[in-house]
């Protein structure tokens, strides 16, 4: 039983290092994802575009454009034409215009009420949100600074950040990353791994050998487990020098949580593999589902918790989801394994459960009465 | 078995042993039914095959005999009947059965010992087993000076051959191999025999399905399969016993008539037998002969001759001779009614008679880098004419067929192609050859229909004739009415009909076939030569290379190339006259053959020396001297000798022969 099992596995590493379609997927278009979903994705929005008409030019109405400029969030410039709508928000150099009425000054110092027009492109809503936020925060400190309001109130909600109190984005989205390359690529292996011996026909041999399910499926997994292990130490060393990030606490629950991962990954490639007749499908149905699954229903772009309800079912059973919490957790949070254990644990169910239903596909390691001569 | 009995399906009797040798039955097969869906590949099959027995599966595509194998494998589940090997069921014998699958089992991307590395590990042969068989098998097959070399790089020779090693790495007690040899060239297949035969006197049975009938002839006994069941059963020789009939060897200038008269004269007989007292059964048409078979051999000659002097047609050669296994499966399928009528290619006019040489090359040299891959070959076809070029693996066919055609720049020497001799490729000149490949030409995701519509598009042929050569190629390819079936599904023999029909469509001038009949059964290739045939009497030239050597005697003239050199070159039977010395089959008494074989290897050249089934053949290029020596060899070793006879060469017989003799003067290839 073991020198099967070691047979297969030493077959499959040798003609994992022979190929260099498999060699390149297994390590450089990991880093390239890495890289480009590190750098790519940005949730935060900076720099935005504005433009300010300043009718008033007086002090006062100087001081509070220059409350707008002095954020990062903004990017703005003084408008100088005529129409600011027409000028900039249309032609989509802007993405909102701030107007400062003509007679701003002069009704402030006369304690009227005064209206500054903000006009904001809503077609991206998210940022437009952030967008009428942002504007009228700088607004309420403005007065605050000004001495036009008291900062007197009954209830002061005061917040501090945990974890993250920099705010910094890539300990947010490259543990995330690190979920999808390492589904991705080893059960896209894994797959190819498997299919090529039934396009080939080598099957035959391997059925003709006596050689049972399980013992076929732990070689091949056990090959593409080590490949995939070699892979996360280079993603995950390389990202965490690429991106300045390093442990925030315990990291073992990650080790064994990367472990598990990569085994699910394996045999999730190998049951697509058993159950797909070529190795265009397997690729597309690895890729297109991986893809899908570990991108939009693991909660490493968009919560968990947003994913409406039959959605939501899916997303529960999507192993990404809960090694996105674990990696999470060893780069920002570092609660160790209270916080992840039972995370843990699902991988490991989801393993068991893939590998259950790959070897009962490849049932009897015989040819099904479908398949023609 | 007399001639009047009926083709009966099932069991004739066992050649070999009575009760006794029960004990040895190794595998046993009883009423084997496998049905796929509404589809029956199997129907009712039985056989026994006993210890050290080689016993051959003979059959068309699509006969059954894969399914067959994949049962005895244990890799299918029977749908009904008993299958035994070593006593126990298939899928609980596996471990002691090797299994050899029809397309090539290695991994291309591993070494040679890697490969054997991995089938020991799964066979779980221990580690000091494993080294030890390794050094013997790696030599025994040649491999050893290749090991490290990755499995994909090598000859089909050689990956066939490590594909056997890893079959035996285990030291199976039955061997199971499907069509091993397809696509091997003569003399690699003819050292896989030697292997074989050598396995089976240590006692391992082997099960082999061939698409070549001299193969058959080295199987102790042999089934022809026909869809599904098992036609016949026995010794090639009680096979060819069997059939009942003679055949006669005639060689004339007028083939084409000739054929046409005998033919008329066996289909009278055939329909008012008895009251004619002919005894003409069937012809069938060869390169440079006719077989005619016969009922009774002096009967038929008389018949023969007298033909001829009624019909004021010349007779050049006319010879008694026993029928060949080809006769015997061509003859016992044509009483199944399985071949379509030849049908005449609908033309659009008659072409005249020409002269000139259709194909011409002078002095055709092709290098790849340092590496010479032809060099020097003169060769010239003639409209009508059968022209084929024949080769081992890597002789060069390929590279000079390709330059013939202008797909490939040579490297010096001139070729000339309908009389044109620059602009190979032009579009008027294309239009007029065609040209069909190795490789399958066809869609496979596309109709038959569509398939063909598309090449007759390609080739701009007008509406009117479109419709009916289309209708031609699938009549031919006796496809009526499934014009609509995707290509994929069809097995290998009919696709390269279709694939024929379809590098026929535009009624080309020139055609060029290389390697048509790859992997395609004996049935298959005489219909396709059929049509070839039919070809060349409307005045194409065709121009086919093949490494099936039987097949060979189907052209007109053909060269042997060798290290991309032609070696000879003439009519068949120019070509093997052509061949020194003589050929001997030789009779000891059974269990002694091998011993024999390889006491005679140590003083003959080993390629002289081969085991066919219980006799063994034996070339001499000084029979006196030669044959005295071998009698005192084998006297010393107190081997018996129970028969020696002179017989004619085969084509196979000359190519191994010619290139043999040519290696051993020029050691530099």
């Amino acid at each position: 039983m073991r020198a099967r099992i070691r047979a297969q596995c030493v077959k499959e590493l040798l003609q994992f290092r022979r190929d260099r379609l498999t060699l390149g997927l297994a390590f450089l278009l990991p880093l390239l994802s890495l890289l480009i979903l590190g750098f790519a994705i940005r949730l935060e929005t900076k720099h935005i575009p504005i433009v300010v008409q300043d009718l008033d030019r007086s002090h006062l109405s100087y001081a509070y454009s220059d409350r707008l400029f002095a954020t990062d969030q903004f990017h703005p410039s003084r408008w100088r034409g005529t129409d600011p709508v027409q000028g900039a928000l249309d032609q989509g150099t802007a993405k909102a215009a701030v107007i400062i009425p003509p007679d701003f000054s002069r009704r402030i110092k006369a304690g009227k009420p005064v209206t500054v027009q903000v006009l904001v492109d809503g077609t991206d809503a998210n940022n437009a949100r952030v967008i009428r936020n942002s504007i009228q925060a700088t607004t309420r400190f403005f007065l605050l600074d000004q001495g036009l309001i008291e900062d007197a109130q009954p209830v002061r909600a005061i917040t501090r950040l945990w974890f993250n109190p920099g705010r910094k984005e890539s300990l947010y989205i490259v543990p995330g990353v690190y979920a999808v390359v390492l589904w991705i690529f080893p059960s896209l292996l894994a797959a190819i791994a498997m299919v090529r011996e039934k396009e080939k026909q080598t099957i035959l041999q391997v059925y003709a050998s006596g050689i049972s399910a399980g013992e076929l499926l732990l070689g091949k997994g056990l090959a593409y487990l080590l490949v995939g292990g070699s892979m996360a130490l280079v993603v995950m060393g390389l990202g965490s020098l690429i991106f300045r990030i390093g442990f925030a606490g315990d990291p073992t629950p990650l080790l064994v949580g990367t472990s598990l991962y990569l085994a699910a990954a394996v045999l999730f490639g190998l049951l697509l593999g058993v159950r797909s007749a070529s190795q265009n499908a397997a690729v597309q149905g690895v890729s297109l589902i991986g893809f899908l699954s570990a991108l939009l229903l693991s909660g490493f772009i968009y919560p968990v918790s947003n994913i409406p309800f039959p959605l939501s079912l899916v997303s529960a059973i999507v192993p990404a989801r809960y090694f996105v919490v674990i990696s999470r957790d060893a780069y920002v949070r570092g609660t160790g394994w209270p916080g992840v254990g039972f995370d843990v644990l699902v991988i490991l169910l989801a393993s068991l459960v893939l590998f259950e239903a790959a070897r009962r596909s490849l049932g009897a390691m015989q040819l099904g009465n479908g398949d023609g001569p | 078995m007399p001639r009047s009995s009926p083709a009966k399906p099932g069991l004739e009797p066992v050649a070999r042993g009575g009760d006794t040798a029960l004990q040895d039955v190794v595998l046993q097969v009883e009423g084997l039914h496998k049905s796929y869906g509404p589809l029956e590949a199997v129907r009712g099959i039985d056989f026994r095959v006993q210890a050290g027995e080689i016993f051959g599966l003979i059959g068309a595509d699509g006969a059954g005999k894969t399914t067959t194998f994949h049962i005895l494998a244990g890799l299918l589940n029977a749908s009904s009947g008993t299958v035994r090997v070593l006593g126990q069921p298939p899928r609980q014998a596996c471990s002691r059965v090797g299994y050899l699958t029809q397309t090539f089992s290695l991994y291309p991307d591993l070494s040679v010992v890697e490969n054997l590395r991995y089938v020991a590990g799964l066979r779980q042969v221990a580690d000091g087993d494993f080294r030890e068989r390794r050094e013997q098998l790696l030599p025994l097959m040649g491999l050893a000076p290749f090991r490290d070399r990755l499995a994909g790089q090598l000859s089909g020779g050689m990956k066939q051959k490590l594909a056997l090693c890893c079959s035996l790495i285990d030291r199976p007690e039955v061997l199971l191999l499907d069509e091993p040899t397809t696509g091997v060239d003569p003399v690699s297949r003819r050292e896989f025999w030697d292997v074989l035969a050598q396995l089976a006197s240590q006692q391992v049975t082997i099960v082999v399905a061939t698409p070549y009938l001299d193969e058959a002839e080295r199987c102790h006994r042999i089934a022809l399969f026909h869809q599904g069941r098992i036609q016949r059963l026995g010794t090639p020789t009680e096979l060819k016993q069997g059939l009942g009939l003679s055949r006669l060897e005639l060689r004339c200038p007028q083939r084409q008539r000739a054929e046409h008269l005998l033919v008329e004269a066996a289909t009278s007989q055939g329909t008012t037998t008895g009251t004619h007292g002919g005894s003409i059964v069937d012809v069938q048409s060869f390169g440079d002969r006719l077989d005619v078979l016969v009922s009774d051999a002096s009967r038929g000659v008389s018949e023969v001759e007298a033909l001829f002097r009624r019909q004021d047609l010349p007779l050049e050669d006319l010879q008694i001779s026993a029928p060949t296994l080809e006769n015997v499966f061509v003859t016992r399928l044509r009483q199944e009614g399985a071949q379509p009528l030849p049908l005449a290619f609908p033309r659009s006019g008659e072409r005249p008679a020409r002269a000139d040489p259709a194909i011409a090359a002078r002095q055709l040299s092709r290098r790849f880098g340092s590496f010479e891959a032809v060099r020097q070959v003169d060769l010239e076809v003639r409209y009508g004419e059968i022209f084929g070029l024949l080769g081992a693996n890597g002789a060069g066919k390929t590279t000079t067929i390709k330059m013939l055609c202008g797909l490939l720049e040579p490297s010096a020497g001139e070729v000339s192609l309908v009389g044109e001799t620059c602009q190979l490729r032009s579009r008027q000149l294309l239009r007029r050859i065609g040209y069909m490949s190795q490789k399958f030409t066809l869609y496979d995701d596309l109709s038959i229909r569509q398939n063909l519509e598309f090449y007759a598009g390609f080739y701009e042929i007008p509406q009117v004739l479109r419709r009916q050569r289309i209708d031609w190629v699938l009549a031919s390819c006796g496809l009526e009415g499934q014009g609509a079936m995707a290509t994929g599904l069809l097995p290998g023999g009919w696709k390269q009909r279709v694939a024929f029909g379809a590098a026929v469509l535009h009624d080309p001038e020139v055609l060029f076939l290389d390697e048509p009949t790859s992997g395609v059964d004996p049935m298959a290739r005489r219909q396709f030569w059929g049509m070839i045939n039919d070809f060349a009497q409307a005045g194409t030239a065709i121009l086919v290379t093949t490494h099936y050597l039987e097949e060979a005697e189907q052209c007109n003239r053909l060269c042997f190339l060798v290290a991309g050199q032609s070696v000879i070159e003439g009519t068949p039977t120019q070509v093997k006259a052509a061949q020194p010395g003589r050929l001997f089959e030789l009779m000891v008494p059974p269990g002694q053959t091998q011993q024999a074989a390889d006491l005679l290897k140590r003083h003959f050249d080993p390629w002289r020396v081969g085991i066919f089934a219980d006799r063994l053949h034996l070339v001499v290029d000084a029979p006196e001297p030669e044959l005295a020596m071998m009698r005192t060899a084998l006297a010393a070793a107190a081997i018996e000798i129970r028969s020696l006879r002179s017989i004619p060469y085969s084509l196979e017989d000359a190519f191994i022969g010619t290139v043999q003799r040519a290696q051993a003067t020029d050691p530099s290839p």
